[in-house]
């Protein structure tokens, strides 16, 4: 393999970041602006403001509350999506009260959650579970209603048993819609994270940045935000590489229905 | 035609002029001057309501734009970059803000505390059949407070301090005043800090008072003031000098008619009539506590808000 289409591939993904962190820094260079302060001065404080004793005391509580809520709402998501995609009667049921709550932005929910699930760690959990639900869902019925015919009477034939039929046919044949819901949740997920530490939280990273902006802690407040989209990267690359192995059957064979 | 040219310049330069000074904002012209104000509607800032109405910003030649905020973290850059021309916050806010060298002024009181024991607009409410007697035993218990690291926790610590206890092993919360009560209720945390109207309706639930933390802190403390900044008191100094005076005469109009303060809550606020009419105001006084600034200030450094408290001489009116 030549070095040149790597040089490329590299060149495409870091020019955007790097112009724009340039024009960033050329911006506020010599700002004297309180609330937009220099990048260098920004990208000094990093290291001081997340780095002693912040990343176990802040970031992971805030991570393990966002795979909590983002797990739960994948298993429900696709559980109820595939009970509700494969029996008709279900849909026609349940579907105007899906888009009903479906509807309701999850901050609103709060301030009641906070009556059922107390003000700890469950509420914040329910939070994210609570809107990153529904893509799930949504794309999860879809996926199963949209089920190839043929193979499922083909299942059908060779009696395939109801959980082999289950995993092999319908969950298999939905994946790449719950994987497009999935995705979808994922940066909802990661918003909501944020959100639920506004109310009642005395740890997490939403809570650290809130706390920034109201003491004035200015330039610790964009590493915060920084850092928050630093780690929005991480987890799309984390989801891409999962999706790319879950789904290699899928994109292998869209490949060659183009090539072909 | 040179001559008429020469005229029509003239005429259109006359016309620029007269254009560009409607524009400035601390133009001494015929028509009021608009002043936009940033406050968070709450008892606190009755006054400039009251003033309202009653013309006092009308006198000085104000029209008043009065815009509602959340909390004071949204206030203070709206005033530093200019969007309002005042704005109102709590005073260890302001200490925070000045410490990290943002240039702000204090231009007018806002609230104080009454300095009454069990009788301040302000406290720490436990349930009915709690434990909890005194400030004392609020040490290793769960506390709720609106903001952390600001004025309440700070003056919570100093009403724990004041009564023998200890400070360091209190767990704040934070949560928005009106969840505090139901949250009480729950056992979620086991005491709220709390500001009428929401006391008020605490204790007529049955919940009891253990602190009036305003007055632990110190004698007749100024809890909130209206500020902006020094760069507003520099280039107009004039607007400075009507904005303060129309405050001044609204804050003595609300000192002198309690009544009329209780009225005008309904107008700004939705607190129900029946609970404006019991609750505690708080005092509306003519000039900010100095020593109750400075008790603030110290509290700031030793809770550990601030590394070194600011120069309150810049921050003073």
């Amino acid at each position: 393999m030549s070095v040149l289409p790597v040089l490329r591939r590299i060149v495409l993904l870091l020019a955007v970041p790097v112009l724009l962190v340039a024009a960033w820094w050329a911006a506020t260079a010599n700002s004297t602006d309180f609330f937009w302060p220099p990048l260098s001065d920004i990208l000094g404080t990093f290291d001081d403001t997340w780095f002693h004793g912040r990343i176990t005391s802040d970031v992971l509580p805030s991570l393990a509350r966002l795979l909590a809520g983002y797990s739960l709402a994948l298993l429900l998501g696709v559980g109820l999506g595939t009970a509700i995609g494969s029996a008709r009667v279900l849909r026609a049921l349940l579907e105007p009260s899906l888009e009903f709550f479906r509807a309701i932005p999850s901050p609103v929910l709060v301030p009641i959650l906070m009556l059922f699930a107390g003000i700890g760690n469950g509420m914040k959990v329910l939070v994210i579970v609570s809107g990153c639900v529904w893509p799930v869902l949504l794309n999860t019925v879809e996926g199963v209603r949209a089920l190839d015919e043929v193979l499922r009477d083909t299942a059908r034939c060779y009696r395939m048993r109801p959980h082999s039929r289950f995993v092999h046919l319908v969950l298999r044949g939905a994946s790449p819609q719950i994987a497009a819901g999935a995705r979808q949740a994922l940066s909802i997920g990661i918003i909501l994270m944020v959100i639920s530490e506004m109310f009642a939280a005395s740890n997490g990273l939403g809570f650290t940045i809130i706390q920034f902006q109201r003491s004035f802690s200015v330039p610790q407040m964009w590493t915060g935000i920084i850092l928050l989209g630093l780690i929005g990267i991480a987890l799309s690359v984390v989801f891409q590489t999962v999706e790319a192995r879950v789904l290699s059957w899928y994109t292998g064979l869209r490949r060659s229905q183009r090539e072909g | 035609m040179i001559k008429v040219r020469a005229a029509l310049a003239a005429a259109s330069l006359l016309l620029l002029a007269a254009c560009g000074g409607g524009g400035g904002g601390d133009a001494s012209g015929d028509g009021p001057t608009t002043v936009k104000v940033s406050v968070i509607p709450i008892v606190d800032v009755a006054p400039i309501y009251l003033g309202n109405q009653q013309g006092f910003f009308t006198e000085q030649g104000l029209r008043l734009q009065i815009e509602t905020a959340q909390g004071g973290a949204a206030i203070v850059p709206a005033v530093v970059s200019g969007q309002v021309d005042f704005g109102f916050s709590n005073l260890t806010s302001l200490i925070l803000g000045a410490s990290k060298g943002i240039p702000l002024k204090v231009v007018a009181p806002g609230a104080g505390s009454t300095g009454v024991q069990r009788k301040d607009f302000g406290g720490v409410l436990v349930k009915a059949g709690s434990p909890i007697r005194t400030a004392k035993d609020l040490a290793g218990k769960r506390v709720a407070v609106n903001t952390l690291n600001n004025i309440n926790d700070t003056t919570v610590r100093a009403s724990i301090r004041a009564a023998g206890g200890d400070p360091k092993s209190v767990k704040f919360t934070e949560l928005a005043f009106p969840d505090m009560l139901a949250a009480l209720d729950k056992g979620n945390v086991d005491a709220v800090q709390v500001v009428e109207p929401f006391l008020a309706t605490g204790l007529k639930n049955g919940a009891r008072l253990v602190a009036s933390n305003y007055v632990d802190t110190a004698p007749n403390l100024t809890i909130a003031g209206y500020f902006t900044s020094q760069k507003t008191v520099a280039s107009k100094p004039e607007l400075v000098k009507k904005f303060t005076a129309a405050m001044q005469k609204s804050l003595k109009y609300a000192s002198d008619h309690p009544d009329a303060v209780r009225k005008v809550l309904g107008t700004y606020t939705k607190i129900d009539p029946s609970v404006a009419g019991s609750l505690t105001l708080p005092t509306y006084p003519a000039q900010v506590n100095a020593a109750g600034l400075q008790t603030l200030a110290n509290l700031a450094v030793q809770d550990g808000l601030v590394k070194s408290a600011p120069d309150l001489k810049n921050l003073q009116p």
